[in-house]
């Protein structure tokens, strides 16, 4: 090291410093950063940072074809892509005017349901390792890998699955695939007493997350804010139920709502609602075998699709939130305009910066957990 | 030096250096080699998507703690940079920064084909294509994205390279250090340069060669102002000097 930079210095006059917080540090979520003023331990000031997994999706998918950018949109969202994939479709769908096969529908439902079961198991361990109980996190990743288990089983890749195409989906169910999530359901079943024990009822854990970062509902609806982080506000609003696509309107589940919207009820609201994806599952291990027929309309060559010209607008329910498509064709082989409507940038930006603002250094990684912003969805 | 140079470099053996001398010393440079490898800190620095397959990796199902090797928060302290995927040019000012504070010797793995040639965004204006273009690589790990399996096993093939005294792509970057910053300036512009002071560790490794210095470090120091740097990070005023 250059040995000037090393001298004494006075301090500012201040007692004000500033702190980079990330992009490389261990309680961030992902390549992200805030920058923070700080007073003591207390923040004064924030900044957040984003950019850092910026790649430009939004112009790489008007330079490939319709079927290439499938293989893309996974990556726009790490820990959760299914819904990329679906929705995507669903946007090319639109403006195909295909009707997509009932059973595909039925297993679409079933990868998004797994992949939020997924994500939100990755997201409370993580809530949990921020406040320093790292068995959460060891038990949410290693319960988590269960599912990938079977996610490769269904689909040939563990994290990105690339299932669906549009029209519908790649491939069956393989034989005993049924029972063996079954059984992986029971598992998870029986292990949520287990995080109750750890996570929800350890002091530790409600004395650091009651009252830590909370949002009213009133500000929760001017922030923009959706999913689970909505609904801990207490306002039940979930795009399954409330304006259905594919086929949740035949199936049977609850939106869970809590009351104060602060890092607590986020998480706890991630927790039922796993308990509601494993519902939907079992629902679907039940009626899927009595849907017959194909799983995937026929398309023209995918390698020369001109997709008719229009606007499509598909919005649906990831685990961090609503997401929404627009995709534009001009009727030519490759989209002419595509744009994402991610749930965390919201999150991850406006409501971040506000709710770090006042609280102290140690809960900024606690609320951007509970808040499950995802760093590449933000920046896309 | 041009861009086409092939990499990984050649580059002469310390150990192999050693065997005509002293016999201890030999001995000690294998035992310090073996030690070194089974007890390596990787830095948590998660640059792209490849970073969600670490946790599996880390964790109860296929833990990397038996091999020795667990997760550590402080590039000081960190022997291995693992970039976990794709990194944009912003990413890669950072990763450059961490790379230089590392101590010696230091590791550099790149998971996910993004770090080999670009992989699905080879064509994004936003994202820096070969990761041995900035920094000496010692190990790919492909695949899109390589799964903890392969992980573990790139992992344990670095282990094997560091115990025979193969893993010496650090001393390459003292060595060539012109070409590495010439592509970093290529990126960064020609102002770039970071607070460490690369020639200075060279001498003091006894790394310094004749491709160390050469028409980029020129411009380094011609744009160098010692104190600017970090001035500018903290955003402070010119520096007062404390009194002493
Ligand atoms: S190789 Fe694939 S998984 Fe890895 S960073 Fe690139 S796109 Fe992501």
């Amino acid at each position: 090291m250059r040995a000037e930079n090393y001298e004494a210095r006075n301090h500012p006059p201040s007692n004000e410093f500033e702190i980079n917080f990330g992009p490389n540090h261990p309680g961030i979520e992902g390549n992200y950063a805030l920058k923070v003023k700080v007073h003591g331990d207390e923040i004064v000031a924030a900044r957040a940072d984003g950019g850092y997994l910026h790649r430009g999706f939004e112009k790489l998918m008007e330079q490939r074809l319709w079927i290439q950018n499938i293989a893309l949109v996974p990556r726009i969202c790490v820990p959760d892509p299914a819904p990329m994939e679906v929705a995507y479709s669903m946007a090319v769908e639109q403006l195909c005017g295909l009707d997509v096969p009932v059973r595909a529908q039925w297993l679409r439902v079933l990868q998004l349901e797994l992949s939020r079961v997924a994500a939100h198991l990755f997201t409370f361990g993580g809530h949990a390792a921020t406040t320093g109980m790292y068995t959460p996190m060891f038990w949410g990743v290693a319960d988590r890998d269960l599912l990938l288990d079977l996610f490769e089983e269904l689909t040939g890749g563990r994290v990105y699955s690339i299932y669906n195409i549009p029209g519908g989906v790649r491939r069956d169910v393989p034989d005993g695939f049924l029972e063996r999530l079954s059984t992986t359901l029971d598992y998870i079943d029986s292990r949520l007493p287990d995080y109750d024990n750890l996570l929800f009822t350890n002091q530790v854990f409600v004395t650091r997350a009651k009252g830590t970062g909370p949002i009213t509902q009133a500000q929760a609806l001017d922030w923009g804010v959706t999913g689970p982080n909505l609904r801990a506000t207490g306002l039940a609003f979930d795009v399954r139920r409330d304006d259905p696509y594919l086929v949740y309107d035949e199936l049977d589940f609850d939106i869970p709502t809590e009351q104060p919207g602060d890092a607590w009820a986020r998480t706890l609201v991630r927790r039922n609602e796993l308990l509601q994806s494993i519902r939907i599952l079992r629902q679907i291990i039940d009626r899927l075998p009595g849907v017959a027929g194909p799983i995937r309309a026929p398309i023209p060559n995918p390698l020369a699709w001109r997709v008719p010209a229009g606007e499509a607008y598909v919005r649906i329910e990831s685990s961090k939130g609503e997401l929404g498509w627009y995709v534009v064709s001009d009727g030519s082989e490759k989209p002419h305009r595509v744009h994402v409507r991610g749930p965390s940038s919201m999150h991850a930006v406006q409501v971040l910066e506000h709710l770090v603002t006042g609280c102290r250094i140690e809960d900024v990684a606690q609320i951007m957990f509970s808040l499950d912003a995802c760093p590449p969805e933000v920046d896309r | 030096m041009t861009d086409d140079t092939q990499f990984p470099v050649k580059i002469e053996q310390p150990g192999q250096v050693a065997q005509g001398g002293n016999v201890f010393s030999r001995v000690f440079d294998e035992l310090t080699a073996f030690c070194r490898s089974r007890s390596l800190f990787i830095l948590h620095y998660c640059t792209g998507c490849g970073a969600i397959e670490l946790p599996p990796a880390m964790t109860s199902r296929f833990d990397m703690e038996r091999l020795g090797i667990s997760p550590m928060v402080s590039p000081r302290q960190a022997d291995i940079l693992l970039i976990t995927g794709y990194v944009s040019v912003k990413t890669l000012k950072r990763v450059m920064l961490t790379y230089e504070q590392m101590g010696s010797p230091k590791y550099v793995i790149g998971i996910c084909s993004c770090t080999v040639n670009g992989g699905m965004y080879w064509q994004s204006y936003a994202t820096a294509k070969k990761l041995n273009d900035y920094m000496p690589v010692d190990l790919y790990i492909a695949g899109c994205m390589p799964r903890p399996e392969a992980v573990i096993t790139g992992l344990r093939q670095l282990m094997d390279n560091i115990a025979k005294g193969e893993a010496n792509g650090w001393q390459d970057y003292y060595r060539r250090y012109d070409y590495y910053l010439g592509n970093q300036q290529r990126l960064f512009g020609e102002t770039w340069q970071t607070p460490t002071d690369v020639i200075a560790e060279a001498k003091h490794y006894d790394l310094f060669g004749p491709e160390t210095l050469g028409k980029h470090t020129e411009l380094l120091l011609q744009h160098q102002k010692p104190l600017e740097a970090l001035e500018m990070r903290l955003g402070l005023d010119a520096p007062e000097k404390v009194k002493s």
